[in-house]
């Protein structure tokens, strides 16, 4: 059957252009079918599981949606949820993260530009599941816990937020955006023990991150939306169940995006930040726009300080200033040692570095999502400063 | 013999070389050249003059020497040499004194180029100076070595400051959280208060100024004061009760008597500033938080003996009081505005939309009058504002302290003979507000050198000094940062805590005048009461407040300095009550307690709800209900005017037995049964 949910797939959305190509594999398949399954009359339209009634969701528990088939835990994509990853990710306290798209049949998102966020049409859904392996306090020891399935649900009036939390057996997740804390320990893949009080968040804390505001004199509007899916974040090869393809491609495909823009350049494509064989900034400049940009850029919650985070900022000439390079630190209420938000040549002297490289409350960046450090994220940022040229 | 002394020599040599090692054999600078530092890996100091506090290599280090001038000369200790270049990431710190009583004379971090140190500092002949160099920036791979160079110049007079700061540090103020100075324990003078993981750390200041710490321990899971701190004795047991401000909620350390007890609500609340107020008036001490990304979040004190706490957000929890409908909420300051005898609520906002000035009209109706008051200026970015009346004209002034951007000074014109609400001027053009350039998350407003004018403290190692014609000028001191603000050592001039580091100020001669409140009828601690004091200045006023700037727990004492001047004409205490205490002709430097009610007549304090007879009495006092009342007397409690309780008694069904009670006068509080409180004073023959 999974043969013909893809074949109906590829059916829909290429009749037009490949008629005459899908009609010679139809005819082959139907061929197939008929001669190794004895007695199917007939081939159902295969028709995705999914309900998303906006009138209706947030739903009480995730299940509701039927994003996933069999048993939810294994999130395994129902017909039309889209697996999907950005190049960089944002650090979550080492919480490894699955991602997926859904749209309503016939409907499908528009480019804006190669740096901001796709247009998805109403009704579409996000989905975000955190989870952690090799689980210590858990039984059995060493298990797969998932903790949160986080939801951004597309209604006509603009972005909701939804999230689940799942329940110990793992069957299912019910709705709840109140905030809590959980503790996790596991072990890492150098078998270190590594634990946190990890912080599902609350309904303000989602808007803090995914928030468009617009101030006009004393009032301030504000739009929620999404972050990760950016041209810029999704350009590159994903391997998908049918084989590796580029996402943005993929998506084309899918019938989930409008085709008329390019893709986009090198040049406007974020790396993956682990990837060591390239080169330092590139790798900074990608960490630095998912785990920073969503707050420290213009129209987002903190963009009062001097820093610009997002990818297309910090590659030009003014790059290296908009990353705080050489920049004073505004605020003297911190360590008087920290006059510059990075100073070359010294992590010690850097507040971003300082601010990265603590768990104290009050100082840690990002504010939310983090409650540990991000130790290779620390390296990477510690080196990159090694190697920047001192200050005019 | 010529054997002997090269051989003695050489074991001079030897110690020499090793000889900085410690305090106890430092180095001898003969005078001024150019000396080399090796390797920093002598005794650590633990005293630090200069700025970036503890050493923090896994091996701290220091490297001692000591200089004595035959002269007075103007010296300076410089790491920023030719000789070291690249320039070394250098720290030194000067000392007088004795090894085991190290005083702090001079120090310097980062004034040269490149982080290297640069320390100036006037000598007297005779007199020995140890300086150290740390490695509070060396680790392994830097600590190779340096120089510095000693010069000594003719000596140059350093223009006389409004007020100096003498530094000590105090190895046991090591709490995780040291940010709260405030009386603890009821006898008026400041402690200092500290927060770890399970354990309330004071010390209390005794006769002798700061004594050893005491412990309490905190049972339970709690949140830590990571952005603010407030205090205030909401269950007036006359011990101090603490809000620990967090990010995801807030604590309350409850004091019973000798213990502390931790109450979690559980309500996720982005603390920023916390306080202590009676937002509703009922005379019990409310909590209030500010919530960075949603409405403002309020307990109400349901009073009693269990001082339940409800839960409120405003524009959220119905019925709740209205401060603001959004987030970017980043401090509260509870202070009267408009002089009508309760406080209203000025909140600084940041990322986005204006400050914010809701107005109390009593019975819990607060309104927006940001629009009308003229202080919703966009686009403003400030984390604290300093508020108090910087031109002693009798109403509360408003310096939006910007912690990026610029600063906005803005003049109250209140006129109380019309009903017409007043805008507020800006007046930040050439007010020195506008070239400060220096900004900050906390800014606070007192009279730090006791000339009589509101100064305040915000960035740049500054104190912005009013200069009483409505403009300010800074003065700089190296590595004054703000902190928990409060007379350390009782001498009236206003002391600043930094982490273990105590900034005392050495008193210039000005005079000054501290008042302590003790409530009856209003909240324990006369939080929002409004204080003046009139004299040859005219008039001075302070409101209590808890929750002062944007982090910090200071002093509940209000603190006036009066300049030159010898006597006060008047001190004025308006209670939240409605009370009015008065004292006519007060002696200058004193700490005034003040017991609500205690300069009413017996006959003239009048609760509006009972009355007692006979007063004068010689054995007991009955109390009369006013008629038509539906008020249940609960219990009662009589104070001394020095606001000790002397009795307390729960029978209020017959006469409260007084006989045992010394000759004087007292203050008979009684509590209802909706636990609001009534004073009325009495006289014992």
């Amino acid at each position: 059957m999974k043969y013909l949910f893809i074949f109906g797939l590829r059916f829909k959305n290429y009749m037009k252009k490949y008629y005459y190509l899908f009609f010679a594999v139809f005819l082959s398949f139907i061929i197939f079918i008929s001669c190794s399954d004895k007695g199917e009359e007939y081939i159902p339209v295969p028709v995705s599981p999914v309900t998303v009634n906006l009138s209706q969701v947030p739903y009480p528990k995730l299940s509701d949606y039927h994003f996933f088939e069999g048993e939810l835990k294994n999130q395994i994509p129902s017909l039309n949820v889209l697996p999907y990853e950005p190049a960089s990710s944002l650090f979550s306290d080492y919480a490894h993260k699955k991602r997926f798209v859904w749209m309503p049949l016939g409907t499908k998102a528009t480019f804006v530009s190669d740096s901001k966020v796709l247009e998805l049409p109403v009704g579409a859904v996000l989905i975000k599941t955190f989870y952690y392996e090799n689980v210590q306090n858990i039984a059995p020891v060493g298990g797969t816990r998932i903790v949160e399935t986080r939801l951004m649900i597309r209604k006509d009036t603009g972005w909701i937020f939804a999230n689940y939390v799942w329940n110990e057996a793992q069957t299912d997740a019910d709705f709840d955006l109140a905030g809590s804390f959980t503790d996790i320990s596991w072990e890492d893949e150098n078998n270190v023990i590594k634990s946190t009080s990890y912080r599902i968040p609350t309904e303000v804390q989602c808007m803090i991150c995914h928030k468009n505001k617009q101030v006009i004199g004393p009032t301030e509007i504000d739009t929620y939306i999404p972050i990760g899916i950016k041209p810029q974040n999704l350009n590159f090869a994903y391997t998908y169940a049918s084989g590796t393809k580029n996402q943005l491609t993929k998506w084309v495909e899918q019938g989930y995006l409008d085709s008329n823009f390019t893709l986009p350049t090198a040049e406007n494509t974020v790396i993956n930040y682990n990837d060591n064989t390239r080169p330092l900034e590139l790798r900074v400049r990608s960490y630095l726009d998912s785990n920073c940009s969503h707050c420290h850029a213009i129209d987002r919650h903190c963009d009062y300080r001097p820093m610009r985070f997002p990818f297309n900022m910090t590659g030009g000439p003014n790059g290296q200033t908009n990353m705080g390079v050489c920049v004073d630190t505004e605020d003297y209420s911190f360590a008087p040692a920290l006059t510059k938000i990075i100073k070359p040549g010294n992590v010690n002297r850097s507040m971003l570095y300082y601010r990265l490289n603590t768990t104290e409350e009050s100082f840690r960046m990002p504010l939310h999502g983090r409650t540990v450090i991000h130790e290779e994220g620390v390296e990477l940022i510690g080196q990159w400063i090694n190697s920047l040229a001192p200050c005019p | 013999m010529k054997k002997i002394t090269l051989i003695i020599t050489l074991l001079f040599m030897v110690q020499l070389s090793k000889a900085q090692d410690s305090c106890a054999s430092p180095t001898a600078i003969p005078g001024p050249g150019t000396y080399t530092v090796g390797v920093i890996n002598g005794t650590a100091p633990t005293l630090f003059c200069a700025d970036n506090g503890a050493i923090q290599q896994a091996i701290p280090g220091g490297e001692w020497y000591i200089y004595t001038p035959t002269a007075a000369h103007t010296v300076t200790v410089s790491t920023d040499i030719t000789a070291n270049t690249p320039r070394t990431d250098t720290r030194v710190h000067v000392y007088t004194g004795t090894c085991d009583a190290l005083t702090c004379f001079a120090g310097d971090d980062d004034a040269g180029a490149d982080y290297s140190s640069v320390v100036t500092f006037n000598v007297t002949a005779g007199t020995s100076y140890i300086i150290v160099f740390d490695n509070r920036w060396l680790d392994a791979a830097h600590n190779n070595g340096f120089s510095f160079r000693l010069t000594e110049a003719p000596v140059v007079v350093p223009p006389t400051l409004p007020v100096t700061y003498n530094s000590t540090s105090l190895a046991t103020i090591n709490s995780t959280f040291n940010i709260c100075v405030v009386d603890v324990d009821g006898d008026h003078k400041d402690d200092i208060v500290g927060v770890s993981n399970n354990n309330l750390r004071v010390h209390y200041q005794g006769a002798g100024g700061i004594t050893t710490p005491t412990d309490y321990p905190v049972a339970g899971t709690h949140f830590m004061p990571n952005w603010s701190m407030a205090a205030g004795d909401y269950n007036r047991d006359g011990k101090m009760d603490f809000i620990l401000g967090a990010g995801s909620g807030l604590s309350v350390w409850k004091s019973n008597g000798t213990s502390y007890t931790n109450i979690t609500p559980g309500d996720y609340i982005f603390c920023q500033r916390t306080n202590f107020a009676d937002l509703n008036d009922d005379g019990n001490l409310d909590i209030f938080s500010c919530h960075d990304i949603a409405p403002n979040c309020y307990y109400l004190n349901g009073g009693g003996t269990d001082n339940a706490l409800t839960f409120y957000q405003s524009n959220v929890t119905p019925g709740a009081m209205k401060f603001g409908t959004i987030g970017g909420n980043y401090s509260t300051l509870f202070t009267d505005f408009d002089n009508d005898g309760d406080t209203d609520v000025f909140i600084s906002k940041c990322s986005g939309p204006p400050c914010e000035l809701h107005r109390n009209d009593g019975n819990g109706v607060y309104t927006d009058i940001s629009a009308i008051a003229g202080i919703n200026v966009t686009p403003i970015q400030t984390w604290s504002s300093a508020i108090g009346d910087f031109d002693n004209d009798g109403d509360m002034d408003v310096i939006i302290t910007a912690s990026s951007g610029t600063h906005k000074y803005f003049r109250n014109n209140l006129d109380t003979t019309n009903t017409t609400e007043e805008a507020f001027t800006n007046i930040t053009a050439g007010s020195g507000w506008d070239t400060n350039t220096s900004t900050n998350i906390d800014n606070v407003t007192y009279d730090f050198d006791n000339d009589g004018f509101l100064d305040v403290l915000g960035g740049g190692n500054k104190i912005m000094y009013n200069q009483h014609n409505s403009t300010f000028a800074p003065v700089s001191y190296p590595g004054l940062m703000i902190g928990a603000i409060g007379d350390l050592n009782d001498d009236g001039f206003l002391d600043i805590l930094n982490g273990s580091t105590i900034r005392y100020a050495t008193p210039n001669t000005n005079k000054w005048i501290k008042v302590a409140l003790q409530g009856v009828q209003s909240n324990r601690n006369g939080i929002g009461a409004r204080i003046e004091i009139h004299g040859a200045w005219g008039i001075q006023i302070r409101d209590i407040r808890s929750g002062e700037g944007f982090e910090f727990m200071s002093s509940l004492n209000a603190h006036f300095g009066i300049g030159q001047a010898t006597t006060i004409d008047q001190v004025i205490i308006r209670w939240p009550s409605g009370l009015v205490d008065t004292y006519n002709n007060v002696t200058p430097n004193q700490r005034l307690l003040v017991v609500e009610g205690a300069t009413l007549a017996a006959s003239a304090f009048t609760n509006g709800v009972f009355s007692v007879y006979p007063n004068p009495t010689k054995d007991v006092i009955n109390i009369q209900l006013k008629d038509n009342l539906s008020v249940t007397l609960k219990s009662a409690a009589v104070y001394d005017l020095m606001g000790r309780v002397v009795l307390t008694t729960t029978d209020l069904d017959r006469p409260i037995n007084v006989a045992s009670l010394a000759t004087g006068t007292y203050i008979l509080s009684i509590t209802d049964s909706n636990n609001k409180n009534y004073g009325q004073k009495f006289v014992k023959e």
